[in-house]
């Protein structure tokens, strides 16, 4: 599903790089977290994987496709093929929780039937068939990350990426979002979760990329958040 | 398809009404800009008519010596109908030019003539061209010819004895062309101007809505997907602007033009449908080009997708 060989991604010469030298493989249906502290290149990997951002050096490909070669307007046909959370939803506030899913689907030009069937199913699956009509100011923390996941997860894109999407919240609800990115998970849906959620990483027991400085300072299966302290 | 379009049209209108201030600021300009050009378009056109009429009416005059003989006469009269340029010639005598004198300038003193010792006026042919652009060519064949010289008036100055319409003719391009300088730098710098608005409006559309672009791009829609909003209003403003200044124009056209020529009747001008209608096309088409322009410019510098 992933493939990073040998990436470097520099953002000022001369300062040490924000990635370096990166080998990664992760397989279709794996559930990761890559875990590192503030500056370790968590956001840079995953911004990378999205083509946000080009590599300085070596090579990625996501979904089959190299995107160091990519044309710049398949960019957003990349963008399909994966769903993407974020710490802080990203969710538009003049919207219900329906409408803003219903928006993702609608600017990728499906159609409205595709949209009023698909739309309260997804919110079916993240529990809040019942919020459909309410607006994210209306919600909780939770819910709203849900409404997030949600929309990140309606095309069924074959991978979901999310960059820190327990940071705003408390512990028992970062247990719950992570137990619908494990629902998620279950359906096939390859996820990446980019996260220095300690004890989330530690109770999951699922494969661990850890980042520190920008390299890749461990790869393992079943693993803890680790940094031995 | 007609799911986007929907869309686009909704989401140019949301924001037409999210930021009017700089909507209306740049459709003035484009309508300030699109009048101009449709003045001077307009005026172009009438100022072309007017010159027309002009060279209608430019014929040569030749001044005939007073006892000039009479088979000197017939001689330049033969020698000019056998000039291919040359359309009619017109013979006047001397008692027929008093007379024409008396009729057109001095109706209301014919005693000013009455007292005149004798007939100070000439004798004279008038020439017709078939092109009014050959006068002066024709004027330089007569000037040159022999049978001239042995009538002319004042055989010592050959151009005193010759009238022709040339000067005038001559004057009014010279106005056409600084009207048309000075509307053309009038219309460059307000087209800048209505550029630098759209620029404006665009980016002020475009940072209004980067909550939904940064969704947009992240869920995967594609590049025109996004950008055709922005496009699209940028179109739509300078249509508005364009649709303004074909209806002033119209009310110009239609309305003051028929009172200014009622004023002026020794001037031909009128607007037919058909310029009026070929002045509005260049509007839009003009108009569209510059918000489509403006839009891209915008999107250019503040869009990244």
């Amino acid at each position: 599903m992933i493939s990073m060989r040998n990436v470097s991604k520099i953002y000022v010469p001369n300062k040490p790089p924000a990635l370096d030298d990166c080998t990664v493989e992760i397989e279709q249906g794996e559930f990761v977290f890559l875990v590192g502290h503030s500056g370790s290149g968590k956001s840079t990997f995953i911004r990378l994987l999205l083509r946000e951002l080009l590599p300085s050096k070596g090579q990625i490909v996501v979904a089959g496709q190299d995107l160091t070669k990519m044309k710049s307007w398949k960019v957003p046909y990349l963008r399909r093929n994966i769903g993407c959370v974020f710490q802080d939803f990203k969710l538009l506030p003049n919207k219900t929780t329906y409408e803003n899913i219903a928006f993702a689907l609608e600017v990728i030009g499906r159609s409205k039937h595709v949209i009023r069937t698909q739309v309260p199913e997804v919110l079916r699956l993240v529990g809040l068939d019942e919020k459909m009509e309410s607006y994210p100011d209306e919600l909780s923390g939770g819910e709203q990350q849900r409404v997030s996941i949600a929309r990140a997860f309606v095309n069924r894109p074959p991978l979901l990426l999310a960059d820190e999407p327990t940071g705003n919240l408390d512990p028992a609800t970062s247990l719950g979002i992570m137990s619908l990115l494990n629902r998620i998970n279950k359906t096939g849906t390859t996820v990446l979760v980019a996260t220095h959620d300690r004890e989330m990483v530690d109770s999951m027991r699922k494969r661990v990329i850890a980042l520190e400085g920008g390299k890749v300072v461990r790869d393992q299966d079943r693993g803890v958040y680790g940094y031995g302290d | 398809m007609a799911i986007n379009f929907s869309y686009f049209m909704k989401e140019s209108a949301v924001s037409f009404r999210r930021n009017w201030v700089m909507s209306l600021g740049a459709i003035i300009t484009i309508y300030l800009s699109l009048l101009l050009v449709g003045v001077s378009l307009g005026s172009g056109m009438l100022l072309g008519q007017v010159v027309e009429s002009f060279e209608d009416k430019v014929s040569i005059r030749v001044f005939l010596k007073d006892g000039a003989p009479a088979e000197q006469v017939d001689a330049l009269q033969a020698e000019l109908q056998a000039n291919a340029m040359v359309q009619t010639i017109k013979y006047t005598s001397k008692e027929e030019a008093l007379e024409e004198f008396k009729n057109r300038l001095m109706q209301d003193s014919p005693e000013v003539i009455e007292n005149l010792p004798g007939n100070p006026l000439p004798a004279s042919l008038d020439i017709d061209l078939k092109d009014p652009r050959n006068v002066s060519t024709v004027v330089e064949q007569i000037v040159a010819s022999d049978s001239f010289m042995a009538v002319a008036d004042r055989p010592d100055d050959p151009s005193k004895s010759l009238e022709y319409g040339q000067e005038i003719v001559e004057k009014l391009f010279t106005v056409t062309r600084i009207i048309r300088v000075v509307s053309i730098v009038f219309v460059a710098m307000l087209a800048v101007i209505s550029l630098i608005f759209i620029n404006n409006a665009i980016r002020i559309a475009i940072y209004a809505r980067r909550k939904e672009i940064a969704i947009m791009r992240l869920v995967g829609a594609s590049n025109w997907f996004i950008r055709t909003p922005f496009l699209m209003e940028g179109v739509l403003q300078s249509l508005v602007g364009a649709l303004l200044a074909i209806g002033t124009l119209s009310i110009l056209y239609f309305y003051i033009l028929p009172k200014l020529s009622e004023l002026m009747t020794f001037l031909p001008i009128s607007m037919t449908g058909g310029d009026a209608a070929q002045v509005s096309i260049v509007l839009v088409v003009a108009g569209v080009v510059m918000g489509l322009a403006g839009a891209m410019f915008a999107m250019r510098r503040y869009l990244r997708v």
